[in-house]
């Protein structure tokens, strides 16, 4: 009896430390949620603000063809820098999880490196290498595989190699840690079974590290989908994103009710093709993230 | 040994937050202080010296990016927190009508006299009872003859197809939207919406000239060869004209867009005392010039146009011709969405 009624007290405390948790999240996260939702449902005021008129016109406006194409437009970009950053991550990723511990440590220093200068300011690095003129022009020139400044910058394949740069260090994380925690022995076992090279990575190493594959997809694709300043910097402005979108709508179009509703339907889209995932790869665990 | 390391490293990022938020206090005694809110770059920090070691008021200087952006952060403090705004005619014309802004007291600025009244009573203030013009701007064409191979003469001359790929524009849609319709022959503030959409279709065919949309710093794209022309801002065109010789500017034949800034006084500034002493002390001839000749602008201080040196005063002085220039001003609803709205089609034209 008493040691129940310990436990009992026990627990009932340690639940109160999570009240603050619970509280924060409930404020900061699910309010606004739901605020965002309401505007969505709102009529736009005349000058600024909103109605209190609720309307469903801001979704039936969405189904436009210029906000379809954006929402394409966002697809497509994070879709291909989604594929081409697990083309380059999951790679990197698994040969470092098999390097000397000495090496994992150095090759970690290097990943995280970039992070302590403002994404920002990286990107403009990157204008500084890609503009006319710029270091990748007269490499280019030097090596004489071009006669002429190309321009490079502003482009499409500008946007996607600054969409890679910024987030393939989330996919290489997220597989590098399911790799490392993969018993390296299962592996030699299929091969002294007489698997070849490939069957051996397709049935033992690729199904264990398929979590952090996972999670990195998840780390890459969401932000992916907002992730317009990018566009903006390396694409000269150009490529029209759900991101920019939003922004427009909420600065110079000072139309907050059809801000809110794209970006309600932006995260709609993001929680189904989330929930898609879970459905196609049947795990419910993702590496580091559930 | 790695908890003591987290522990540090948590310490060190906190101590970075507070130090951040610490900035306000413990300085030295002032009488006062005064809260700016312009656009980067309206004066010369001398100027501001100058005012602290005279009046003992302290300046708190914060920039916004766009004018929209100052106007929602007027709506979140309710015309509180800022002493004194400069911002673009449109959106103070919306200000007003939200109640944002305060009467001057023109008894307390006693350089009033000073303005040129060229500026005066324009659309957003016609009795001129809220605001102070601060510096009138006119977004022009400017180009690299080497590069384009012809001379522009005209808004028309951006659509030649000889400029592929090769020019800079500003991310202003009722600006860029309004030269297109001046193309047309229309005025940029009309509000018939099959008009906008008629220059809207117009708009698609530039697509394939546009190299890149900005609103900052639009004159390096010109300066380092990005592109060989671009339509900017006044203050872009004088840096990119004051960096290289031989480029050249277009006062297109269609007529010019002209644009005011202007100084306000927010409905509940804290410190409206020390705003209008600083709106005086500015309009002081001397003062003025040197604000002018820093912010490239052109002059809406008549008494200060002696006292610019000669080689800006071409750049600073409006010749008198220009004055027949329109000014965008704010049209109806529908007609606002129709410009947006073209605005992101043309976007995504450009893009594909």
């Amino acid at each position: 009896m008493k040691s129940e009624k310990q436990k009992k007290t026990k627990y009932g405390a340690s639940a109160l430390l999570l009240v603050p948790m619970y509280l924060t999240a409930l404020v900061l996260v699910l309010g606004p949620l739901l605020y965002m939702v309401y505007l969505s449902l709102m009529s736009r005021g005349e000058v600024w603000g909103f109605i209190n008129d609720v309307t469903l016109d801001n979704y039936v406006q969405l189904m436009e063809p210029l906000y379809l194409n954006t929402f394409f437009a966002s697809l497509k970009l994070a879709l291909l820098s989604t594929a081409l950053i697990i083309l380059l991550g999951y790679p990197f990723g698994y040969f470092m999880a098999r390097l000397s511990s000495d090496w994992k440590r150095r090759m970690m220093l290097l990943i995280m490196l970039p992070f302590w200068t403002s994404s920002l300011i990286r990107l403009y690095g990157w204008i500084i290498v890609f503009r006319s003129n710029g270091t990748l022009d007269q490499l280019l020139m030097f090596l004489g595989v071009t006669d002429s400044p190309l321009r490079l910058l502003y482009t499409y394949p500008a946007v996607v190699v600054g969409m890679i740069y910024a987030l393939l260090p989330f996919m290489i994380l997220a597989v590098y840690s399911s790799a490392e925690k993969m018993d390296w022995r299962l592996v030699d076992a299929a091969r002294d079974l007489g698997a070849s090279r490939l069957k051996a990575f397709t049935s033992i190493t690729l199904p264990l590290t398929m979590p952090g594959l996972l999670s990195g997809i998840i780390l890459t694709f969401i932000p992916s989908m907002g992730l317009f300043f990018i566009a903006d910097i390396l694409g000269g402005n150009k490529i029209v994103l759900v991101g920019s979108m939003i922004q427009d709508l909420m600065t110079r179009g000072r139309n907050l009710p059809l801000e809110a509703a794209m970006a309600v339907v932006l995260m709609a889209m993001t929680s189904a093709l989330l929930w898609l995932y879970r459905k196609i790869s049947r795990t419910s665990k993702l590496e580091g993230l559930v | 040994m790695k908890k003591t390391m987290a522990l540090l490293l948590c310490l060190v990022m906190v101590l970075g937050l507070l130090a951040g938020c610490g900035g306000g206090s413990g300085e030295e005694e002032t009488v006062g202080e005064l809260n700016l809110f312009t656009w980067d770059g309206m004066f010369p920090q001398e100027v501001l010296d100058e005012f602290e070691a005279e009046t003992g008021i302290r300046i708190y200087y914060s920039n916004f990016d766009t004018d929209e952006a100052m106007l929602a952060k007027l709506e979140e403090t309710q015309g509180g927190d800022y002493d004194l705004v400069i911002a673009d005619d449109y959106i103070i014309e919306l200000a007003i009508a939200e109640g944002l802004v305060q009467k001057l007291d023109k008894a307390k600025i006693s350089t009033y006299d000073n303005l040129n009244p060229l500026y005066m009573g324009q659309f957003y203030d016609p009795a001129d009872e809220y605001t102070i013009p601060w510096g009138a701007g006119i977004p022009l064409i400017v180009y690299n003859p080497a590069l384009t191979g012809f001379d522009l003469t005209g808004y028309a001359d951006l659509w030649n197809p000889a400029l592929e790929d090769n020019l800079a524009l500003i991310g202003n849609y009722r600006v860029i939207n309004g030269i297109t319709l001046k193309t047309m022959g229309e005025s940029m503030n009309t509000d018939d919406v099959a008009k906008i959409e008629a220059a809207g279709e117009k708009l698609k065919e530039l697509a394939s000239n546009v190299r890149v949309i900005s609103d900052s710093n639009t004159q390096d794209f010109l300066i380092s060869e990005e592109v060989a022309a671009a339509f900017m801002y006044t203050s872009q065109v004088n840096l990119a004209m004051t960096s290289r010789d031989d480029l050249k500017i277009c006062y297109p034949k269609e007529g010019l867009g002209f644009g005011i800034m202007a100084a306000f006084i927010p409905s509940q500034a804290p410190n409206s005392d020390a705003a209008h002493l600083f709106l005086e002390y500015l309009n002081q001839p001397e003062v003025a010039a040197k604000c002018f000749e820093y912010l490239g602008y052109y002059c809406t201080n008549k008494a200060a146009e002696e006292h610019i040196s000669e080689a800006m005063y071409d750049l600073l002085v409006v010749p008198e011709t220009v004055t027949e220039g329109e000014i965008i001003q704010n049209i109806s609803q529908e007609g606002e969405d129709a410009h947006a709205k073209v605005w992101n089609e043309f976007k995504a034209a450009c893009g594909q």
